[in-house]
């Protein structure tokens, strides 16, 4: 069965993917693999038949969240090097019990929809999508409670977002699914608009942070 | 109690001029904010000429109900989206729009005299405002979840967008952490909706009174869904984002934010819970507990502010558990303690948002006049700028809830609901709030009354500002004496007169 086939290998590479964006500890690197996770689900999209979808998540979660992101970096076409302030920051990630413990909210919410959806999940058809959302969510949880640094914090928004979608179209029947595609395309812009906003914010402190440190400097030398 | 919410069952779908109304009030401020965008008002008095329009528009909406609670469907390609037209969401409209023209008032001589920003980024000020003023009255009129998300999640980002507009270090870290948590809000809220869009195959909120059954599916999605609002609302103890956001913005961003954008989180919340869970009184009443923290801790908080607008911001924690007394006054009482309460809770959200919006508008006219934002810094005030001190005043008779205004009517009503209840530790709750506000605004009289001040240079403040705040001040003050109309708007919600 090709089709059973794909669908293991999609959410395979779905879930391998999402797990490389939250936990590269390279953020150049880290953003690569968000658009590659990102052209992956426009794929799925649609290869499940919602080629609306497919292409609204190729424009706006690959091509504009990802061009933010780089923005953010402060790499573009014209500079390779990353020359954001931010771009440097390797986090360092806590010891490890500290990030078992972390791990715990995720799971408790994971828990938490299982239970919830303990009687609705079995007749639906794609169980493999579900989990792949519930996967996802899972992921970017962790990911949300162990790091703080903001960039990695938008990564984590953004896989989040997707696993929500993925739970949301695994739940709707054929006659919920304009409404479903209705929030999950609303969702979309706004995670597009939220990266967007926290890139732009990021280089702006960057500039203030840099006037202020010349300022600084000039001040020094004049004294 | 969902007949007060205006959720009738039998949809119709909107008529042509039912529908040019309803686009009317969504559609004009957008179009007025883009026209400010491009046109910059420098003075008042073409902002108050053009901003009669929305408000016309909202009479017409008024003539198209005439009083009676419609549930309207508007087709969009496969969807049908859910409108309610009620006396609730009327007033909610008119308080929006009443805010919202006090605010920009304002602002033109604000961002002349006060603001140092490039002009280019004051230009964004308006359009945002237009889209503000939309996506609130898109979340006041939406009778389904897909209109609700869309509402909270414009409004999110463009009160993100406006709180970035000074463009100063602290103004910016404030509204990244702002930003982090209205997405992470926006996230509990969808996952939220999507539990209930798989188990009941509907989105309009009448449908789900109907179809929704108690369950953990149901009790997991309820909580997702009021904590991602919550969250938004600044309610206790998710609101330690407040105060800084505060801060740092604009002060007739800090009057629409505190006045309204919280609000709407909380109304939408409430909304959910009286159409989802509207029996279960022990979640209500946990609901209650967070209430009642906040009273006390926000009150004890901006007792302690040093700074004028943090205790402003503090104050609005405070006043905002008053709201959520709403909870387990509303959720799973008997009809005649929710019909009390429900009035109460109402008009206590109206008097607060004037109010509050009075009183950022005063503050914002003392910092701009001694050019420090301490409170200490005031000593003197009382002999420099009486004017400003008392719309501070008149406001801060309304917040504190003495008659006759309308936040003693609001606060009068939930006493006697709590009473009707026998829930008597309410009454403890709304003594200490009503102390410790009494307590922070005295405060800042018995700053701005130290004569021996040393004459510090201070700057005038321009007569059309101080008259904006005066004038909402008093609106807080007199519309308790009138309050039997906005109450009458409210029980005609119901259809039960």
């Amino acid at each position: 069965m090709p089709s059973l086939l794909m669908e293991i290998l999609l959410v395979a590479s779905l879930l391998l993917l999402g797990a490389l964006t939250l936990f590269n500890r390279h953020l150049v690197r880290a953003c690569t693999w968000f658009v590659l996770f990102a052209l992956t689900v426009s794929f799925s999209w649609w290869w499940m038949g919602f080629p609306w979808l497919a292409s609204i998540e190729l424009l706006l979660g690959a091509v504009l969240t990802g061009a933010f992101l780089f923005h953010a970096l402060g790499v573009g076409p014209t500079a390779k090097r990353p020359s954001g302030l931010l771009a440097g920051w390797h986090d360092h990630p806590p010891p490890r019990g500290r990030a078992l413990m972390r791990l715990l909210p995720a799971l408790a919410m994971l828990a938490m929809l299982g239970l919830a959806l303990e009687d609705l999940a079995e007749g639906r058809a794609s169980v493999a999508l579900w989990s792949c959302g519930m996967g996802l969510l899972g992921l970017g949880l962790w990911a949300f409670a162990l790091h703080r640094h903001l960039i990695r914090r938008l990564l984590g928004f953004n896989v989040i977002g997707t696993g929500i979608f993925l739970i949301l179209v695994s739940l709707a029947d054929e006659t919920e699914r304009a409404a479903a595609h209705g929030l999950i395309i609303t969702g979309l812009v706004v995670a597009m608009l939220g990266t967007a906003l926290g890139a732009l914010l990021i280089r702006r402190l960057e500039a203030l942070e840099a006037q202020h440190g010349r300022q600084h400097a000039a001040g020094g030398h004049a004294i | 109690m969902i007949e007060r919410l205006g959720l009738v069952s039998n949809a119709l779908p909107a008529q042509a001029e039912e529908l040019a109304a309803l686009g009317g009030v969504l559609g004009l401020p957008l179009l007025l904010g883009l026209l400010g965008g491009l046109a910059r008002p420098a003075r008042g008095w073409p902002v108050a000429v053009v901003g009669v329009l929305p408000l016309l528009a909202l009479g017409w909406l008024f003539l198209q109900v005439a009083g009676e609670g419609r549930v309207w469907t508007v087709p969009l390609g496969p969807l049908s989206l859910y409108w309610r037209v009620n006396g609730l969401a009327l007033l909610m409209l008119l308080l929006t729009q009443a805010i919202l023209l006090a605010s920009a008032l304002y602002a033109p001589t604000y961002l002349r005299v006060d603001v140092q920003a490039p002009a280019r980024r004051q230009a964004w000020f308006w359009p945002l405002l237009g889209l503000l003023a939309t996506s609130l009255s898109l979340i006041w009129l939406a009778a389904d979840l897909l209109l609700l998300y869309f509402g909270l999640e414009l409004m999110g980002l463009v009160a993100v967008g406006l709180m970035l507009l000074p463009g100063k270090a602290d103004a910016l870290v404030a509204g990244l952490r702002y930003l982090l948590l209205a997405l992470i809000g926006s996230l509990a809220f969808l996952l939220g909706i999507a539990l209930l869009l798989g188990a009941w195959g509907r989105l309009d909120l009448a449908g789900l009174t109907e179809a929704a059954e108690p369950g953990p599916l149901l009790w997991v999605a309820v909580a997702l869904l009021s904590a991602g609002l919550l969250l938004k609302a600044a309610a206790f103890p998710l609101h330690a984002w407040l105060a800084p956001v505060h801060a740092a913005a604009w002060t007739p961003i800090s009057a629409l934010h505190a006045g309204l954008v919280i609000k709407a989180s909380f109304f939408i919340a409430l909304q959910l819970w009286l159409v989802l869970t509207p029996r279960s009184a022990p979640a209500a009443w946990l609901v209650g507990g967070l209430a009642a923290a906040a009273v006390v801790w926000g009150g004890v908080m901006a007792w302690r502010a040093a700074k004028l607008k943090d205790m402003l911001a503090w104050s609005t924690v405070s006043q905002l558990g008053y709201l959520l007394l709403g909870f387990p006054l509303l959720v799973g009482t008997d009809s005649t303690v929710a019909a009390v309460a429900w009035e109460g809770t109402w008009l206590q959200l109206a008097a607060h948002g004037i109010a509050k919006a009075a009183m950022f508008l005063a503050a914002g006219n003392l910092v701009l006049a001694t050019g420090k934002s301490h409170l200490r810094e005031l000593a003197g005030a009382s002999r420099r700028f009486p004017l400003a001190l008392l719309s501070f005043g008149i406001a801060a008779i309304s917040l504190v809830g003495l008659p006759p205004s309308m936040g003693f009517t609001a606060k009068w009503l939930l006493l006697n609901a709590a009473l009707m209840a026998g829930q008597w530790i309410w009454l403890a709750v709304l003594a200490a709030g009503t102390l410790l506000s009494a307590a922070y605004v005295f405060r800042v009289f018995r700053y701005s009354f130290v004569e021996d001040a040393p004459s510090l240079d201070f700057r005038p403040v321009p007569w059309s500002m101080d008259a904006v705040a005066l004038v909402l001040a008093l609106a807080s003050l007199l519309l308790g004496l009138v309050a039997e109309w906005p109450l009458s708007l409210l029980r005609a919600a119901g259809g039960e007169s």
